[in-house]
């Protein structure tokens, strides 16, 4: 079979327009198919994440958007002492867009060394020392400043906040990297007098044998009279709350996903299938030579493989290049998906390529194979 | 026995309400190293009994014997592989793949066979050089006069030294002057490589050429004017 592989290139190089047409047209689907799985694997990347469920977030009763949500500072030492709350980190919250956005800026203000004990974060430019001795400082994560092509040294301002760039970070967890740390008191009075002792939300970190439900009761009914209630939830469920509309948008745009595929193989199936009617005389001539029916079935099969298999790559590798280059991200309401690209997804999406690519070589190499002999070499 | 024993052999289709028999109950025997003209009218059913010895076509009735094997029990895949082991086709209109260059016509057959590239390059060169396209080898089609492209068909079908080289109007497309070529070119197979050769053809000179004329008629052969048999009868 491999003895052919040069007669199946050259079949494929005659039919050169069609070819590119048909490889181009199947990379663009499969890149939409893997930029759309990015968008999911995000999305559950903040919904299933590892601290998602281990983690509680304190947040106003009935407020969404960051700015609406002013809890005292001083929640945090109450809660501080319920059992098996092993941390709590206050965070301010700021962004330049409540709404769902491609490019919302989102900062969270916290105490440094808090920050250091519960982000996962390395600096690739700029250092600690200098964040830490300078009052309106921000570190910044890789994603926003490639998109707003920020460097250390350089001053940001957006609204009515202003930093001066001290450091670029890279965190495991996508959605980090589109975030800009800064000092917590900072942020409280940034914008306004009336925003300090007061933090957006309070993020509690359990202790191993915590049950993550009881103490989020516990919390709230330790407010319930306070000057601000309180809702609390884990991590996981307060960013699918918060992202409950995205979350319905994205449910619904996989299915797009799932479109790509059939797009792909009605694709290459009309491509195999032009090419197999226009060789019925040249099959019957490989028969004649004594190529047996499976054979001629599994060079047709070859052919929709190839043609399947490197648009798939070439769109895996085109979604999988845009995404890291770029660092596209989505936010709503402070929370934001990274758009993440991965080796499993490019792996998956190379798969369904040459799955993609037998199916569709299936009814034309059956075709090919079953052609008559003597009829066929009359034809044309 | 013969090389090839057409005995009994029957051959029918429809053509909507009625039935057409091209062959009827023909008998033939072809001994090795015959040259073999088979000529006859336009639809008399020559081109379907050369392709039925070559196992691209079905018989309604009869055998078809050739090398001992009886080729009308075969299935498919099975039939596919001995008519890479067995047979040469050259065909009238020569059927090379476009995308091909001459070289990788020829070696075409041979990536059927096992065979180890060294010795598969040797036996291209030799039978490029038989049919004397050896500076060709590298062309493509569109690179080549019809007389070159049938050559290169005559090559593709004796290089993997089949049992019959089947040939159906080789000349039917080429001029005069390519005709005698073509003409020559299979004399030379048959004479110097001793190979067996069965070729249809409505031209009578052509037909000439071989050393056994055969005609068929009414779905019947006929050589030197009597009904052919298979050969235990016609030794009878």
């Amino acid at each position: 079979m491999f003895n052919f592989i040069p007669y199946v290139l050259k079949s494929l190089w005659r039919h050169r327009a069609r070819t590119v047409l048909t490889v181009s047209g199947t990379a663009v689907a499969l890149f939409v198919f893997c930029f759309i799985g990015a968008v999911q694997q995000g999305l559950l990347a903040l919904t299933d994440g590892e601290d998602a469920g281990r983690t509680l977030i304190v947040f106003q009763e009935n407020r969404f958007c960051p700015q609406s949500s002013r809890l005292p500072q001083d929640y945090e030492s109450t809660i501080a002492k319920l059992p098996s709350v092993q941390d709590v980190v206050p965070i301010k919250v700021f962004t330049n867009n409540c709404r769902a956005s491609l490019d919302a800026i989102v900062f969270q203000g916290m105490p440094p060394e808090k920050m250091k004990a519960w982000r996962d974060i390395n600096l690739t430019s700029g250092d600690w020392s200098s964040f830490g001795q300078q009052d309106d400082a921000a570190i910044v994560g890789k994603d926003v400043a490639t998109r707003r092509g920020l460097a250390v040294g350089q001053k940001f301002t957006i609204g009515d906040i202003s930093v001066v760039i001290r450091g670029v970070f890279r965190s495991p967890v996508a959605a980090e990297n589109n975030l800009i740390f800064t000092h917590l008191d900072f942020l409280q009075r940034a914008r306004s007098a009336n925003d300090v002792g007061t933090v957006t939300q309070l993020e509690v970190h359990l202790g191993d044998t915590a049950d993550p439900d009881t103490v989020a009761k516990q919390i709230d009914q330790e407010f319930r009279t306070g000057p601000v209630a309180t809702t609390t939830r884990t991590k996981g469920m307060f960013q699918a709350d918060t992202l409950a509309d995205l979350a319905e948008l994205i449910g619904f745009v996989h299915w797009l996903g799932y479109a790509c595929v059939g797009l792909v193989l009605s694709l290459v199936a009309t491509t195999t299938v032009m090419s197999v009617q226009d060789r019925i005389k040249e099959h019957a001539v490989l028969q004649t030579l004594g190529l047996r029916p499976l054979r001629v079935f599994r060079l047709v099969l070859a052919e929709s493989l190839l043609l399947s298999t490197l648009g798939g790559i070439l769109g895996v590798a085109g979604s999988a290049l845009l995404l890291s280059l770029t660092g596209m991200s989505v936010s709503a309401e402070g929370v934001t998906i990274a758009f993440e690209p991965s080796f499993v997804l490019a792996v998956q999406g190379v798969l369904v390529a040459i799955a993609v690519g037998m199916l569709a070589g299936l009814a034309p190499g059956w075709q090919a194979s079953r052609t008559e002999i003597v009829p066929a070499l009359r034809h044309g | 026995m013969s090389l090839v024993d057409v005995l009994n052999v029957t051959k029918e289709y429809a053509d909507g309400e009625e039935t057409i028999r091209p062959l009827d109950g023909v008998s033939l025997s072809i001994e090795e190293g015959d040259y073999v003209s088979l000529m006859g009218a336009s639809g008399s059913g020559k081109s379907t009994l050369l392709n039925l010895v070559a196992g691209i076509d079905q018989v309604a009735s009869g055998e078809i014997i050739v090398g001992g094997t009886d080729i009308t029990k075969l299935s498919r895949g099975k039939l596919a592989d001995w008519r890479a082991a067995h047979i040469g086709y050259v065909f009238q209109t020569h059927n090379l793949i476009p995308v091909l260059t001459a070289y990788e016509n020829v070696e075409l057959p041979l990536l059927l066979l096992p065979m180890s590239a060294a010795e598969r390059r040797k036996r291209v060169e030799i039978a490029m050089q038989a049919v004397d396209l050896t500076s060709r080898a590298s062309h493509y089609l569109r690179q080549m006069s019809g007389g070159q492209e049938q050559r290169v068909g005559i090559a593709r079908a004796i290089v993997a030294n089949p049992t019959v080289v089947v040939a159906d109007e080789p000349t039917g497309s080429l001029d005069d002057e390519t005709t005698e070529q073509i003409l020559q070119l299979l004399s030379r197979v048959n004479e110097e490589l001793q190979m067996t050769l069965l070729m249809v053809t409505h031209d009578a000179n052509a037909g000439a050429r071989a050393r056994r004329q055969i005609r068929l008629e009414r779905g019947r052969l006929h050589e030197n004017g009597q009904e052919t048999k298979a050969s235990p009868l016609r030794t009878a």
